[in-house]
């Protein structure tokens, strides 16, 4: 727009010295050219700019964000900063400090004498007793190795017929785990890893976590469920969720027999993995929607058992959240969109499999596309306020209409507010019967 | 006048019993009747009370009702030979081309129709008979016999035979057919409920992606559980024309269907399945590759892959389609089978449910994998539906219901409705009717997400009618007509209604339906 354009545009709508363009005027700068990042950025106008310049908005890599939150590189942002994300998010994203954080989580609770933290006894399939939590049960039972060898040890001898899978603590996309079914196959692994000369170079850390083996097949194949969850704010707690995940098929027909334990297509359903193997299609990449999904459960298993399999899902999500809330740094400039893989087993109930901090955009499919670009899009969308440029003093409540695709799952905030007004309310009332 | 109308139901009612005795379910019908008789329920004082009572207590009194409704159905639909002549020319004809076409692919890949399947082979397929996804074949070079565009380059020749006696007359119309189709208003008698603004399920589109699926989902759900247990179709055909929750419609449509899976039908689907492991029908390898190109590579349905191996093979073998659609469908090969000793049953019809694939015909059945997974449920739902519906869409006739007056309503409606579209097109020199043909001949299977694509199938199962077919073609043309009106090659107006995926079909067809 020329500047002549410009005045008759403003004039032509009535509003002399609002020069909107400029106001909204947002500086960006990103490590990942992805496509479906950087043509949102654009429609928005956004202008890019390098990271020594003065940028509104970083679509950061983990590792950069690191950097700019730690001491030596002593940044400061301004008010009309944000990055995508926050400088702990290993807490939740890191697969063992997960399940410290879930299980340390569980105790506070336990010990406040929260009913939450309810325990009953349940009988496992080989018939030994065992004592579980009835609502914070998501995760798999896991240990970290070596560090929890002994207490893995005792919980294997429950039942010794049940398979293990191994993973390590620092890596993502399926590399570096195996399936153990033997105690005799992870003793063999911890004395390779346990190199008694050079005790620097230990291998590094793993989780070993009971594997689902019962998972919900569709068509006769395993899946796994990759659900988007926003984070704006973790005291209070401010997480949505985003209605259009996908499931991550196997190629390859499930089988727990044994010779095909180290056949990582039938187990894994990462698309890193899957795309190696030869029956991998490139239209639809093996994934379907979740609203597919929801249709077929409806459809097949009734609308009971499923509205409670996603109830149950979003209670994981917000649990999962609350447990790490405490020890995130709760940094205003700051938001993340979580990665949520989820197994669902054959009697309709989910388990967390891990939460990954910077989820993949780069597009398998078309319709991968298609997604991907509405999640960015109802991403800035939500996290930004209404007149589009960062600004840490918004109170962080976007409007309905900003939400595009994203459900509130939980706003702590919102909760204290309606607490207290309908408190408030209620001594109103009991006031009121007093003088009547 | 009252005698005479009492002589007219008496008669009525004795056709009926005449024709109950020869329904496959008379006899164990009978036997439960004379059960109840002998019974201390029914009393010899009060005979016809009594028994009328205990019947309805024992279901019985659904069962008779259920009988009777569906043996209305399957009378009205049989009409009479076709009246036009040039038609079932035309359908002959297309028949003996699909035939020769069959026949010449056969001898270019030096195979036979039908030969037994080697003893390694049958045992091969049996054992990846849930698997058959891995069942390795070479088909490289099969083909499809045809596809919906070539059945539409035969259907556009038809109106052909009349003569054009006028200049500005356009070449390409149907209407030259003598064929009564509904104008807009009679659709509007049709449905009355879709026309008078009732609430519909679906009708919301924010309630698609919502959890709960509202006020009027849980009102629904509700009526729609008491229906279901009342399990008598003509109520459950009622019910699915406002849309049925995603989770009551299997049971609602198998009722309004009549499909109940007995000992009986599993035995007879065993029965199938072992055909097609004893002879080799070159079918078989079009049914692999149609659903490898289909289903295989859409992701809505390629879970479903191998569900439809075994229901669509089973499908081909299935004499009672034949049976079923003598004279609705033309007549069918017989061929010998290659390898059998030369005795009378050597030959087989081809194939014995007489219904040669085209490319995406598996479309047809990969709905109801959202609905039934278990392959005998859904492979009787599938092929109740296919007879009842779907072999009109791909076969020449004079129908009301037939792909013919299907295209014509089509064409007729958005003459009438959307004359802008109509002069626009015949500007661009486009046949209206090749921008939407696939989604008629595939009933819009593969075109729109399966939840919609699930609320189209209530509506023609409630109104017992394909009509809704080319109405929801022209309402979608008129929701994009202001981007069709931006284009003016086949590709680009192809390009613009390519992708459905954000279409709610509810709303858009009762915006249509009702009144301006």
């Amino acid at each position: 727009m020329n500047p002549d354009s410009k005045k008759l545009a403003a004039s032509f709508y009535g509003r002399v010295n609002a020069p909107i363009v400029e106001r909204c005027r947002v500086n960006f700068c990103t490590d990942l050219e992805k496509s479906v990042l950087m043509s949102n950025f654009e429609r928005r106008g956004w202008h890019q700019v390098s990271p020594d310049d003065e940028w509104n908005f970083y679509w950061a890599s983990t590792q950069t964000c690191r950097n700019l939150f730690s001491v030596e590189s002593g940044y400061r942002m301004n008010d009309n900063q944000m990055i995508n994300h926050f400088p702990n998010h290993y807490e939740l994203s890191r697969k063992d400090l997960l399940v410290k954080n879930i299980k340390r989580y569980r105790k506070e609770l336990e010990r406040e004498g929260n009913p939450l933290a309810e325990k009953a006894e349940v009988v496992l399939q080989g018939g030994q007793v065992v004592t579980r939590y009835v609502h914070l049960d998501f995760v798999p039972v896991t240990f970290v190795l070596p560090a929890d060898y002994n207490m893995f040890v005792e919980e294997y001898r429950k039942s010794p017929q049940s398979t293990w899978i191994m993973k390590p603590c620092g890596k993502s996309q399926g590399t570096g785990i195996f399936l153990i079914n033997k105690l005799s196959k992870l003793k063999k692994w911890s004395r390779e890893a346990k190199a008694p000369f050079h005790p620097q170079l230990t291998k590094e850390s793993y989780v070993i976590s009971r594997y689902i083996d019962n998972p919900l097949l569709i068509g006769g194949k395993k899946f796994d469920l990759r659900l988007y969850v926003l984070v704006t704010s973790f005291r209070p707690l401010k997480a949505y969720l985003f209605q259009l995940g996908f499931c991550r098929f196997c190629t390859v027909k499930y089988d727990t027999s044994v010779t095909e334990l180290d056949n990582m297509y039938v187990h894994l359903t990462n698309v890193s993995v899957q795309k190696h193997g030869g029956d991998y299609n490139s239209i639809h990449g093996g994934k379907m929607s979740v609203q597919n999904l929801k249709l077929y459960l409806e459809g097949t298993r009734g609308k009971a058992v499923t509205d409670k399999l996603f109830a149950a899902m979003q209670w994981l999500i917000v649990h999962s959240l609350k447990a790490v809330s405490s020890v995130m740094a709760n940094d205003r400039h700051c938001f993340e969109c979580y990665g949520y893989d989820i197994i669902i087993d054959n009697q309709l109930k989910p388990w967390l499999v891990e939460v990954n901090a910077s989820p993949s955009l780069t597009s398998t499919t078309v319709n991968d596309r298609i997604l991907k670009y509405k999640l960015i899009d109802n991403i800035l969308s939500v996290v930004l306020p209404p007149e589009g440029v960062p600004d840490v003093r918004w109170n962080k409540q976007p409007n309905v209409e900003a939400l595009g695709n994203f459900d509130l799952l939980i706003d702590e905030e919102l909760m204290e507010k309606d607490e207290q007004t309908s408190a408030s309310n209620r001594g109103h009332k009991s006031h009121k019967n007093r003088t009547t | 006048m009252d005698g005479i109308k009492e002589d007219a139901i008496h008669n009525t009612a004795l056709k009926l019993a005449e024709e109950i005795k020869n329904l496959s379910i008379y006899k164990s019908f009978y036997s439960d009747i004379q059960k109840l008789v002998s019974s201390p329920n029914v009393k010899k004082e009060d005979f016809k009370q009594s028994l009328q009572e205990a019947m309805k207590e024992k279901g019985l009194d659904t069962k008779l009702r259920n009988t009777v409704y569906h043996w209305v159905r399957t009378q009205s639909k049989n009409n009479k030979l076709d009246p036009l002549t040039c038609l079932s020319k035309a359908s002959s004809q297309w028949e003996k081309r699909i035939h020769k076409s069959l026949n010449s692919m056969c001898s270019d890949l030096e195979t036979s129709l039908a030969k037994l399947r080697p003893q390694s082979e049958q045992d091969d397929i049996a054992e990846k008979w849930n698997e058959l996804s891995t069942y390795s074949l070479d088909l490289s070079k099969y083909r499809p016999v045809y596809a919906p565009k070539d059945f539409l380059e035969v259907l556009l020749t038809l109106s052909g035979y009349v003569p054009f006696t006028r200049e500005d007359e356009p070449k390409w119309e149907f209407a030259h057919l003598p064929l009564q189709v509904k104008t807009l208003d009679q659709l509007r008698k049709e449905y009355p409920e879709w026309a008078s603004g009732e609430p519909l399920l679906g009708a919301n589109p924010e309630s698609r992606c919502a959890l709960g699926g509202g006020a009027l989902g849980a009102e629904r759900a509700a009526l729609g559980a008491r229906v279901s247990a009342l399990r008598y179709a003509p109520v459950a055909q009622e019910f699915l024309k406002r849309g049925s929750p995603h989770c009551l419609r299997a049971g609602l449509w198998a009722q309004v269907l009549g499909v109940e899976i007995t000992p009986h039908q599993t035995a007879n689907f065993n029965q199938l399945k072992k055909s097609v492991l004893e002879v080799d029908l070159m079918i078989d390898k079009l049914i692999f590759k149609d659903v490898q190109l289909t289903a295989s590579n859409d992701d809505q349905y390629f879970v479903f892959e191998d569900l439809l191996y075994q229901v669509m093979l089973c499908f081909s073998r299935d004499g009672e389609i034949l049976q079923q659609l003598k004279g609705c469908v033309g007549s069918a090969l017989t061929v010998t089978i290659k390898g059998k000793q030369t005795s009378p049953d050597n030959t087989t019809v081809f194939p014995p449910s007489g219904i040669i694939p085209f490319h995406g015909f598996s479309m047809y059945a990969t709905p109801f994998c959202y609905l039934y997974d278990e392959p005998v449920q859904l492979y009787y739902t599938f092929r109740a539906f296919y007879i009842r519906y779907w072999h009109r869409l791909h076969n020449i006739s004079t129908h009301p219901q037939g792909i013919v007056s299907l295209c014509l309503l089509y064409e007729r409606l958005l003459e009438a409705n959307e004359p802008l579209l109509w002069i626009h097109f015949k500007n661009i020199n486009i046949h209206p009717v090749r921008v939407v043909f696939k989604w008629l001949m595939r009933a819009f299977s593969g075109h729109l997400p399966p939840d919609q694509l699930l609320f189209l199938w209530d509506a023609i199962l409630g109104y017992d009618s394909l009509d809704i077919l080319p109405l929801l073609a022209v309402a979608i043309l008129s929701f994009r007509k202001e981007n069709i009106f931006q284009v003016n090659t086949i590709q680009n107006v192809d390009a613009v209604l390519a992708d459905l995926s954000t279409i709610s079909i509810v709303p858009l067809l009762q915006l249509a339906l009702m009144k301006p």
